[in-house]
């Protein structure tokens, strides 16, 4: 350890001017996207996501999704008369590095509106940025409500929350058997954690009385001795809210240990994963089980399977839900813009209140909070796929109940 | 009550199973900081590394990691002792704190370097033991891969223990511990052993990634969450010892599973720490150590 | 502090206010306001790092409880701004009594480790516990007014820094100074000559708690939003100490040249690396330690006073 240095002041003074200098660079935002002049001569469009960290396959897929949507919109002959521009900035996975991205592309790259982030937390971050300087937000793929709750009127939510989410899942339950009782298994995180407490809040009004409720550290490898305690309390049906890797530990281990509930039902994002079926996945032991989803290749809405189409061209794999959502958070975007006439924001603003379009995702409209009310189906993993087995509408299979125990699968 | 009884049971055998992947991590850590006083922050980073190894024998030869987790350890053993030879070993003698500054950096640099070439993705290994099972009487279901484990587990374990004891380099090794002057004095070349003990212990943990991969999953952050615990590990065993630190990883392995079963499984990773604290404040040599802390 | 230096000093702190008169854009306020906040927390990690010679790579767990309990003093107890800061001094001191208590009777590495374990038993024990809002996370109080713009933080920060460089100037010239030292230098030999090291580490790390603490307080209402990742994790407890170690730990300026180069560095590679930025910083990392182990200031310092001898 060095010892007291009695330096002269004249380094001093020179290390700290020149470092003084250094952090001035790095304020006129070094690299990519430093300082553009409002009026150029395209609409640039501000996106946050997770392009490292560990939610970087997500972070790919949104970006795939939007750039999907840039080229089409580009394709038709841009907006207002100019190429449409999308600037991304990476959060690394963490709120501060939102924020940060956040105010760069709304100072600096002067944007005319934000798109993102990927996670609950990191689109959590940005809410209060956004709101302080009057750019709308639109949120892809947050499913915690509380990106909702703030009583910001600058924030448009593309996807279901949670409480959707165990809505839905209750409702469908309650119309396919009505079980009494149910387990609900959940990681320790933000998302985890909000779904464990919609589903808390909606099963009593189905009939249902919660008798566990598990916390779970995430990527741990044993979850036995927590599955023990669910299987003590006997659950007609289990609730899961995972992410893939824990999504497939807990059902190799819920199998291990044989339980057999009548229902086995998750809050979507690992269960519905497109790896969840396969080898890479759960494999087998994901047959049967319930998930919600936001959307799949396979449904309905129009420009859903040309989404598919592009998006497997470009990257050799099928897409999950939250590439979707990308491209049609900035498809809305793009229709609101357009609809305004300006890059005003309040204009914008404005016209996503009023915004009702019909995308691949579905019809999208956001209500007072900026919630758009997207249905959530209910799918089942059949024979390795995915097929929507709720609401009727939307249905293309029936649900396969009651679920066979492990023993009696082959 | 016989099934609180087989419930327990059923827990404590799961945690002595994961706990066996543990104490390869723990003896590894044994090695690097209980005998060769180095503050390895890079200690996950390296089994990340080991995991990607026997992911890409498995994906690209079709090798199961049930045998390509030796070649695993063997590719970190090189890594390990280049990293002491052409790094460590100048920082050395210098305070812990540059040896974890230091360490830091390179597992920032590998975990980077994984994260460029692999990028974030996840990827899953499926052996066909994988969703094997195995009954212990009525009471009892232990997953296949997990036996396979824990006795490939105990085997090294007992394995390096001996190696370390009996054997001449290992006598070298508690030589440089005890007094590295004198050690040196009577002909041991310090720096040599140290490379190789070094990468003795990288290649544990190398054993422990591969045998840890079919268990779970693979990204370059994966290896984070076992640096403390390899840490801890050694203190409750007791510094410089090798079969401390492995008792003691099945200890976590135990504890973690029970606490699981009675408090929740949110819980496990706490208690871990809390134990770590209570062992330093009340009992610091450990388990098994002898050492002033 | 000599009086030149002292000139200068006041000098920087002036110019340093005045910025946000030139400093208009909020995104780069935010980058100024990181600097000189790190500034503070790494010269507020010096004291217990550098001049007292206990590696903490614990901090974060001061600088969460200040995070935490600004919002959980003001929202949820109704307790007034002003008094809730105190409060958050308060906290940050009683948690770094029983830190300290326990784990400096450590020595070297373990006193790291036990640093660490505290901060991760804190960090895990927030995400579990519903009255901290869970992994779901806190709102945390507007220190400025409602609207609280940017700059406001950046000047606190400031002051921050400023404070934590006088009692650092302070502490170096006091008896206090010379027992930290003799405490770093050998503990044995400091016992004694009369000094008792559990105390004044101890003390140390009380002063070093209380600032890191405000930092924290003042990052969460920044922020607006916490969660236990964004205020306990790990990187934050060794992001003061990478600073203060690259700048010179044991010197007084080090810190903050350390800060300034780690979070312009950080935000620039983000830019330009993208996703190579991890592994870049890594390599900087380890080439800091292997020729710089003094720091950027030691170094320098040593270079003049050599070039000063001869």
């Amino acid at each position: 350890m060095p010892r007291v240095m009695r330096s002269s002041w004249l380094p001093h003074a020179v290390l700290l001017t020149t470092l003084t200098g250094l952090a001035a660079t790095a304020c006129k935002g070094g690299g990519s996207g430093g300082g553009k002049q409002e009026g150029g001569n395209t609409v640039r469009i501000g996106v946050i996501t997770s392009l490292t960290g560990p939610q970087a396959a997500f972070g790919k897929a949104h970006k795939l999704g939007y750039d999907i949507a840039a080229s089409e919109i580009n394709a038709k002959g841009g907006l207002l008369g100019k190429q449409v521009e999308v600037i991304i900035y990476d959060d690394q996975g963490k709120p501060d590095q939102a924020v940060q991205g956040a105010t760069k592309l709304m100072d600096q790259d002067h944007v005319a509106i934000l798109l993102g982030a990927y996670s609950s937390e990191t689109t959590r971050a940005v809410i209060p940025a956004a709101t302080q300087k009057g750019v709308p937000l639109i949120m892809p793929t947050a499913t915690a409500d509380n990106v909702v709750e703030t009583g910001s009127s600058w924030v448009f939510r593309i996807c279901a929350g949670a409480k959707a989410y165990a809505a839905s899942m209750a409702d469908f339950l309650k119309n396919n058997g009505a079980p009494k009782t149910v387990a609900i298994i959940y990681e320790n995180t933000n998302f985890g954690q909000a779904n464990g407490k919609a589903m808390e809040a909606a099963a009593p009004a189905s009939g249902m009385t919660v008798v566990a409720n598990e916390a779970y550290q995430a990527s741990s490898p044993d979850y036995k001795a927590l599955l023990q305690r669910v299987k003590d309390k006997d659950p007609e049906a289990i609730y899961y809210a995972s992410y893939l890797l824990d999504a497939t530990t807990l059902m190799k281990q819920t199998a291990q240990l044989d339980i057999n509930p009548k229902y086995l039902t998750a809050a979507g994002t690992g269960f519905s994963a497109a790896e969840f079926p396969t080898e890479k996945g759960a494999g087998k032991f994901a047959e049967y089980t319930f998930s919600v989803s936001q959307w799949l290749p396979s449904a309905k809405w129009e420009g859903s399977k040309q989404f598919d189409d592009a998006y497997f061209k470009a990257s050799g794999s099928h897409p999950a839900y939250h590439g979707m959502q990308a491209y049609a958070a900035l498809i809305v975007a793009a229709d609101a813009i357009k609809n305004a006439g300006s890059e005003d924001h309040q204009k914008i603003a404005d016209a996503l209140r009023k915004e009702h379009l019909d995308t691949g995702f579905g019809p999208i409209a956001f209500d007072a909070k900026g919630q758009n009310a997207h249905p959530v189906l209910v799918t089942q993993v059949q024979n390795g796929q995915f097929k929507v087995v709720w609401p009727p509408d939307q249905a293309e299979a029936k649900p396969i109940l009651p679920t066979p125990s492990w023993s009696e699968r082959k | 009550m016989a099934s609180l009884f087989w419930s327990a049971l059923q827990a404590v055998i799961d945690g002595l199973l994961t706990g066996s992947l543990y104490s390869l991590i723990g003896m590894g850590m044994a090695l690097i900081f209980g005998v060769m006083r180095i503050v390895n922050f890079a200690h996950g980073a390296f089994m990340m590394l080991s995991m990607y190894v026997t992911y890409l024998l498995f994906d690209r030869l079709g090798v199961t990691p049930y045998l390509g987790f030796l070649a695993a350890a063997a590719v970190l053993f090189v890594i390990g002792f280049a990293t002491y030879h052409g790094l460590l070993r100048w920082v050395n003698e210098r305070s812990e704190f540059m040896i974890i500054l230091i360490t830091l950096g390179i597992a920032q640099m590998f975990i980077g370097g994984a994260q460029l070439t692999f990028s974030g993705d996840f990827h899953k290994v499926n052996t066909p033991l994988s969703g094997a099972l195995v009954h212990l009487g009525s009471h009892i279901t232990l997953n296949g891969g997990d036996v396979l484990s824990f006795v490939i587990s105990v085997a090294l374990a007992i394995g390096m223990f001996l190696f370390v004891m009996k054997s001449r380099f290992g006598r070298a090794l508690r030589a440089i511990a005890q007094n590295r002057y004198a050690a040196s004095l009577i002909g041991i070349n310090v720096q040599r052993t140290q490379a190789v003990a070094f990468g003795l212990g990288v290649a544990a943990v190398g054993l422990a990634g591969g045998l840890f991969l079919p268990a779970f999953y693979l990204y370059p952050e994966v290896g984070s969450g076992f640096n403390l615990k390899s840490f801890v590990m050694v203190v409750l065993g007791g510094m410089g010892s090798i079969e401390g630190a492995a008792i003691a990883g099945l200890v976590l392995g135990v504890v973690e599973s029970l606490t699981s079963l009675y408090w929740g499984n949110q819980w496990a990773v706490v208690v871990d720490f809390v134990i770590f604290l209570l062992v330093l404040s009340l009992r610091p040599a450990g388990l098994f150590g002898s050492q002033r802390v | 502090m000599t009086q030149r230096r002292a000139i200068l000093a006041a000098v920087g702190f002036a110019l340093c206010l005045l910025v946000p008169l030139v400093v208009q854009q909020d995104y780069q306020l935010n980058v100024l306001f990181r600097i000189a906040l790190f500034s503070a927390l790494g010269m507020a990690w010096n004291l217990v790092g550098g001049y007292a010679g206990q590696l903490s790579l614990g901090h974060a767990a001061f600088f969460g409880i200040g995070a935490y309990a600004l919002p959980l003093f003001h929202d949820k107890l109704g307790v007034p701004i002003p008094l809730a800061l105190v409060l958050v001094i308060v906290a940050a001191v009683a948690a770094a009594y029983v830190i300290g208590r326990v784990s400096f009777r450590l020595r070297g590495p373990y006193f790291a480790l036990a640093t660490i374990a505290f901060a991760e038993v804190l960090r895990l024990s927030v995400k579990n516990l519903e009255v901290t809002g869970g992994d779901v996370g806190l709102q945390v109080p507007a220190l400025f007014g409602s609207i609280s713009p940017t700059r406001w933080f950046y000047l606190a920060a400031v002051v921050l820094a400023a404070a934590a460089l006088a009692a650092t100037a302070w502490i170096v010239r006091s008896r206090f100074g010379y027992q930290l030292q003799a405490v770093r230098e050998d503990e044995d030999t400091a016992r004694a000559c009369g000094i008792d090291p559990a105390r004044t580490k101890l003390n140390a790390l009380i002063i070093s708690a209380a600032f890191t603490a405000l930092g924290g307080a003042l990052y969460a209402s920044q922020y607006f939003f916490i969660v236990p990742d964004s205020v306990l994790a790990i990187d934050l407890s060794e992001r003061p100490a990478i600073s203060a170690m690259l700048g010179g730990a044991g010197t007084m300026t080090g810190p903050i040249v350390g800060a300034i180069l780690i979070e312009t560095a950080l935000e620039l590679f983000k830019n330009v690396f993208h996703e190579a930025f991890q592994l870049i910083f890594g390599v900087l990392l380890v080439l800091v330690v292997l020729f710089l182990p003094e720091g950027i200031v030691g170094t320098l310092a040593s270079w003049w006073r050599r070039k000063r001898a001869s």
